[in-house]
């Protein structure tokens, strides 16, 4: 029950961090845009004597100018960096990162088992080590009390997401190591998956036009 | 000597099977505790400010863009538009498969999904019309590929990612500025649709030869039909590139734009996505970019060791002292990312092996942009090629044919491939032309 709200939770947060990203991306460039066009208008109106559509113009720029969004590339990049870490923890449960197997699976079962269990392990290990580096990290910075240059938020919180999604990590290997070890199962992502093949194949199979 | 215990570590780590980025990062900490006095938080810092720059935030966008449009619906339309324009001429279908390959490979950036969705729909079309299995099979497995090679492209942003910030000189001793992505989108442009002419010959010729079906011309009106419904997943790859060198907008920002209009695109316009789909899109593209994402902070850690163990130099200094040259050295280098890119994932090859490339090329006065494009067909041809080839793999499951069955149906085209690496190994101008013609370089 508990593991399920994990899940959840991991699943909300780093879809809600992707679209928060796109949005907030594309309103600095359409915001970026206004401000140009409002300021030809400006131009282009004063230049063709409208002086009412010059007005409007000019108090439209200065709204527009108003909302200052300089600080939207470094929360951006924030934003990808808590997604990265947390995403990379669900990506285990997915089975999506990729490793080469061509040795493992030209192996005879019994070899294959121990060695596999091994990848597993310093999969573990190796998140266990950062998440411990990252706390240490996380604690000095915290410490030192360093802000960031444009959001002025304090940097620890930023960088919290890498013990933190880096301990998440270690759990989901731990989960996928002890999976494997009792059924045998690994999860692998199919990067070949596309939606909706489905309903052209039967339109195909119905005569429909290539 | 380092450089070769560093290495072997890394090859040790990658045959147990481990995901790359942590056989990576597992490298770096045991040749730290084992043998090296870098103090471990120069290291640490590197976990943290390894993703901090705005061009990489390209990598999930572009994702997102391309995921919107992953969709059976929209490869149809593309096959559809494609089939009407040269469906009548020698191997109508193989030549129309290699044209809505090189489209959707462009619009949805991933070579097995663009095998899987061009194949499904086409290879049985194909042997319903009369041609051998193989030869569908052939064409698609191979053509998928051309995805990386036709902006926007996540390989290129990835060498642009692996090699900026890079201190290299030249050969005469001069600074060199590492290549940016907007040129290198624009470079890949020539190369992109050069190498798709060259598999439609292949085509159009094995197919003249055995006389394989031809389809019916289409008319102008069934023509003009199938390019408005594709015209406007098309337009997405007019956006980035337009929009990038018109100065509009950085290539991030094409990326999160393009992502927005993929998803008015895929939800209101083809209505392929309902809405409450969405979520699902998006936590799919979050974790394919936070896997990749996942692997570049582990190879900024990998290459910072290089870097202060200055194996880079070493190298170079190595390959300078053997005499290899210019074109021994480029040549050296393509036989070992293709045996490399035989068992390994381009973006993780580009990450591992572009830092280490990259300086000696410099030295040997190889231009940044079209050593990229070369790195990048480079990996194309290895999606193709046995054992690990991705695409080989998706067209096995596809066509039901056996993986040696399907390797031998690609021969054609990926010597026709191969052939192309060496084109634009040799001849830099077919990467050079298009941006020199813009000047961006």
């Amino acid at each position: 029950m508990v593991l399920r709200i994990l899940d959840r939770l991991e699943e909300i947060l780093i879809s809600a961090l992707m679209a928060a990203a796109v949005v907030l991306i594309f309103v600095a460039v359409v915001h970026r845009f206004s401000i140009g066009f409002a300021a030809d208008l400006v131009g282009w109106a004063r230049a063709n004597d409208y002086p009412e559509l010059q007005a409007m113009a000019r108090s439209a720029f200065k709204w527009v100018n108003g909302f200052k969004l300089t600080w939207a590339q470094e929360l951006c990049i924030y934003m990808f960096v808590w997604m990265a870490k947390f995403g990379a923890a669900y990506g285990v449960r997915l089975g999506i990162h990729v490793g080469v197997d061509i040795l493992v699976e030209r192996l005879s079962p019994a070899t294959r088992r121990p060695i596999t269990l091994l990848a597993f392990g310093a999969c573990v290990l190796f998140t266990a080590i950062v998440a411990w580096i990252g706390a240490d990290f996380v604690w000095h910075v915290k410490v030192n009390g360093q802000t960031s240059p444009d959001l002025e938020v304090q940097m620890w919180i930023v960088y919290l997401a890498v013990p933190v999604g880096s301990a998440l990590m270690c759990f989901r290997f731990m989960q996928a190591t002890w999976l494997y070890a009792t059924t045998g199962f690994i999860a692998h992502h199919d990067h070949s998956r596309v939606d909706g093949l489905e309903e052209e194949a039967e339109d195909l199979a119905r005569g429909g036009h290539a | 000597m380092t450089a070769f215990v560093i290495f072997a570590i890394l090859a040790v780590l990658l045959l147990t099977g481990m995901p790359v980025s942590i056989a990576l990062g597992l490298t770096v900490f045991s040749f730290l505790f084992a043998m090296t006095d870098i103090p471990l938080d120069s290291i640490a810092l590197k976990l943290f400010t390894g993703i901090e720059k705005f061009e990489i935030m390209a990598i999930p966008f572009f994702i997102l863009a391309g995921n919107f449009l992953t969709h059976g619906g929209v490869a149809r339309r593309i096959i559809r538009f494609a089939t009407s324009m040269i469906g009548h001429w020698y191997g109508g279908m193989g030549l129309a498969a290699v044209v809505a390959c090189a489209m959707f490979a462009a619009i949805s950036g991933s070579s097995p999904a663009t095998v899987m969705a061009v194949g499904s729909i086409l290879i049985p079309a194909m042997v319903a019309q009369g041609y051998p299995v193989k030869f569908g099979t052939g064409v698609i497995a191979t053509s998928g590929g051309l995805g990386i090679l036709i902006p926007p492209s996540i390989v290129m942003v990835m060498y642009a990612v692996a090699t900026s910030g890079m201190v290299v000189t030249g050969p005469d001793g001069g600074p060199i500025m590492s290549a940016s992505i907007g040129t290198l989108f624009m470079a890949g442009v020539i190369p992109g649709l050069m190498l798709a002419t060259m598999l439609g010959a292949t085509t159009t010729y094995r197919a003249w030869k055995n006389d394989y079906p031809r389809m019916p011309r289409a008319s102008w009106r069934e023509r003009w039909r199938a390019f408005r419904e594709s015209v406007w997943g098309l337009m997405l790859i007019v956006i980035i590139m337009g929009g990038i060198y018109g100065g509009i907008f950085t290539p991030t920002e094409a990326a999160a734009v393009s992502a927005v209009y993929a998803f008015v695109i895929a939800v209101w316009v083809y209505k392929d996505i309902r809405l409450r789909e969405v979520p699902k899109v998006l936590l799919t593209s979050a974790a394919m970019s936070a896997m990749l994402l996942y692997i570049i902070t582990n190879a900024v850690m990998f290459a910072f060791i290089l870097t202060s163990e200055q194996i880079p130099q070493a190298v170079s200094a190595w390959i300078v002292d053997m005499g290899l040259g210019k074109i021994g050295f480029l040549m050296a280098v393509n036989i070992i990312l293709l045996v490399i890119g035989m068992v390994m994932e381009p973006s993780a090859i580009i990450l591992i092996m572009a830092p280490i490339l990259f300086p000696v090329a410099m030295k040997l006065g190889v231009d940044p942009v079209h050593f990229g494009i070369m790195l990048v067909v480079n990996m194309e041809v290895g999606l193709c090629t046995p054992p690990v080839g991705l695409n080989l793999y998706v067209a096995s499951s596809l066509s039901k044919l056996g993986l040696t069955d399907v390797t031998k149906a690609t021969w054609p085209w990926l010597l026709t491939a191969l052939i192309f690496l060496m084109l634009v190994t040799y001849i830099p101008d077919i990467s050079l032309f298009l941006p020199r013609l813009l000047g961006m370089m």
